[in-house]
């Protein structure tokens, strides 16, 4: 319960460090002007406005959101040992375990705070130009917060073994990147042969899936691809096997 | 000078420490600390002399559970420094500490006091008086960002000591202040210490070191070159200085000093 309490502490602090500082409204600001703009796009759409600013909207939200996640959970830890608060907080009584949890609840609290905000100015768009709200809005926020939370995950471990800010997020884009082409992977795995069909196999073990969760996709038309049990299960399974392997590195670091 | 109920609060057994260097094939082994012995005492001052690089900070590193030993063993409190029930009973501030810069004096005082343990209205009566304390009060709703050097290093001791802690940890507390910072730090320490509670301390200043310690050990290159009780000092010509020039310059044999 102590640890708890010491992991709820660090992830209240760490969401409201993130709030105060200005990229956070710089992001917000950014992706409300994106948004803005895709007035122009529904426009130019005719009968297909709504739709169309919805769509632009959300891949304007999940973008806005992801390059700021990036660079908030990759330079974290980083920022922490580099500026030695890490001193004044493992010379206390706080479980490493209840620390990383207590970073990442924060992370994903404060990502969840963006796109909130980010959704109501969207909203309010698609209010002010007289359309219902689309019927699949809030889960596709929801599921862009469950992608968020994987790669949050996945760039707080990564930023323990990097070298630099810089290639936790240019290995954290590139994993983004190949998990939104997982079905193309299978594809190309299966037509390979021998041991480059192993290596491959092996290798997509460590992607994770996210076009689970493009919510989107699925919005207007398709079935989907997993029930909610087997999403919370996979969404489990990415946030909390990064975390272990984090513990593992991060158990006997010295500061 | 102050109350010593010669109970061991800290031993080190035989300590070493390396830091290792990422080189092209293999990494480069850098000594810090080499089978380092001593003992701190209950509600004693000790501080910490030595040149840069003999490894002072390590060794308070080294107590807070931020490093671990390569070689021989650390107990505070009967317990291993990286046990969450002997942080509880210890106050750190390391050398320049920084605070987010987000965070006002207060904001940052009961984050800590919450890291050590404190809760709600016990937290925020304690953080009250520790700003009280330092002298930070009438800047208790500024932002660390706005704080100057000195003002920082008051917050820096008032976290260390939020908790109550039963031994305090300073590395160079009075680095870069001005006399009148240096002064309230050294009251501070000693009001502290009034309550038979440890302080153990590491400064480039021999003089102030010779101010307030009851002891002080003299490291060189990573050994214990010396350990200097008050009484030592005060009867030599030239005092600590001369005594730290001395066990500076002895050249070192093997792995010992010369008795």
């Amino acid at each position: 319960m102590k640890n708890f309490f010491t992991a709820w502490n660090i992830a209240r602090h760490s969401l409201v460090e993130n709030y105060k500082n200005r990229f956070f409204a710089l992001f917000v600001i950014f992706a409300g002007v994106l948004i803005y703009a895709s007035l122009l796009a529904g426009v130019m759409a005719m009968d297909e406005e709504a739709r169309v600013i919805t769509d632009l909207g959300l891949a304007l939200m999940e973008l806005t959101a992801l390059a700021y996640a990036l660079l908030a959970a990759a330079s974290t830890i980083t920022r922490e040992i580099e500026t030695k608060t890490i001193y004044l907080i493992f010379s206390r009584p706080v479980p490493r375990p209840a620390y990383l949890a207590g970073k990442a609840a924060g992370l994903y609290a404060s990502l969840a705070l963006m796109l909130g905000v980010m959704a109501l100015i969207q909203l309010s768009l698609i209010s002010f130009r007289g359309f219902a709200l689309p019927p699949f809005y809030l889960k596709a926020v929801f599921f862009i917060w469950c992608k968020l939370l994987i790669i949050i995950s996945a760039v707080l471990f990564i930023s323990l073994f990097s070298t630099s800010t810089v290639s936790t997020i240019t290995i954290s884009g590139i994993l983004w990147t190949l998990g939104h082409f997982t079905s193309e992977a299978k594809f190309l795995i299966n037509k390979s042969s021998g041991s480059a069909s192993l290596l491959l196999k092996a290798c997509a073990y460590f992607i994770p899936n996210f076009q689970l969760f493009n919510a989107r996709d699925l919005g207007a038309s398709g079935p989907a691809p997993a029930g909610p049990g087997f999403l919370a299960a996979y969404l489990l399974l990415w946030v909390s096997a990064p975390y272990l392997f984090s513990l593992v590195l991060f158990r006997k670091k010295e500061f | 000078m102050t109350n010593i109920d010669h109970k061991k609060v800290v031993s080190f057994s035989n300590v070493s420490k390396s830091y290792r260097r990422p080189g092209l094939f293999k990494s480069l082994e850098i000594p810090a600390l080499r089978g380092l012995s001593l003992d701190l005492e209950r509600g004693e001052i000790a501080g910490l002399l030595g040149l840069n690089g003999a490894g002072k900070t390590t060794i308070m590193k080294l107590m807070t559970g931020l490093l671990f030993p390569d070689a021989g063993s650390i107990s505070i409190f009967g317990l291993s420094p990286s046990d969450v029930n002997t942080k509880k009973r210890i106050g750190f501030l390391p050398e320049l500490p920084y605070f987010y810069p987000y965070s006002t004096a207060a904001e940052a005082l009961l984050y800590y006091a919450g890291l050590s343990g404190l809760k709600g209205a016990e937290a925020r009566s304690r953080v009250d008086a520790i700003i009280e304390k330092v002298g930070l009060k009438p800047h208790a709703a500024k932002k660390a960002a706005e704080f100057s050097k000195g003002m920082m290093q008051r917050l820096g001791v008032a976290q260390a000591i939020v908790h109550d802690p039963e031994l305090l940890i300073l590395d160079e507390p009075v680095s870069g202040l001005d006399p009148l910072a240096i002064h309230e730090i050294r009251n501070l320490i000693s009001d502290f210490n009034g309550s038979n509670r440890t302080v153990f301390l590491s400064s480039h200043s021999i003089s102030e070191l010779e101010k307030v310690s009851d002891r002080v050990f003299i490291l060189v290159q990573g050994r214990l070159a010396k350990t200097v009780a008050r009484a030592e000092w005060e009867n030599v010509k030239g005092g600590l200085e001369e005594i730290f020039v001395n066990a500076v310059k002895t050249p070192v044999t093997g792995d010992s000093y010369p008795a």
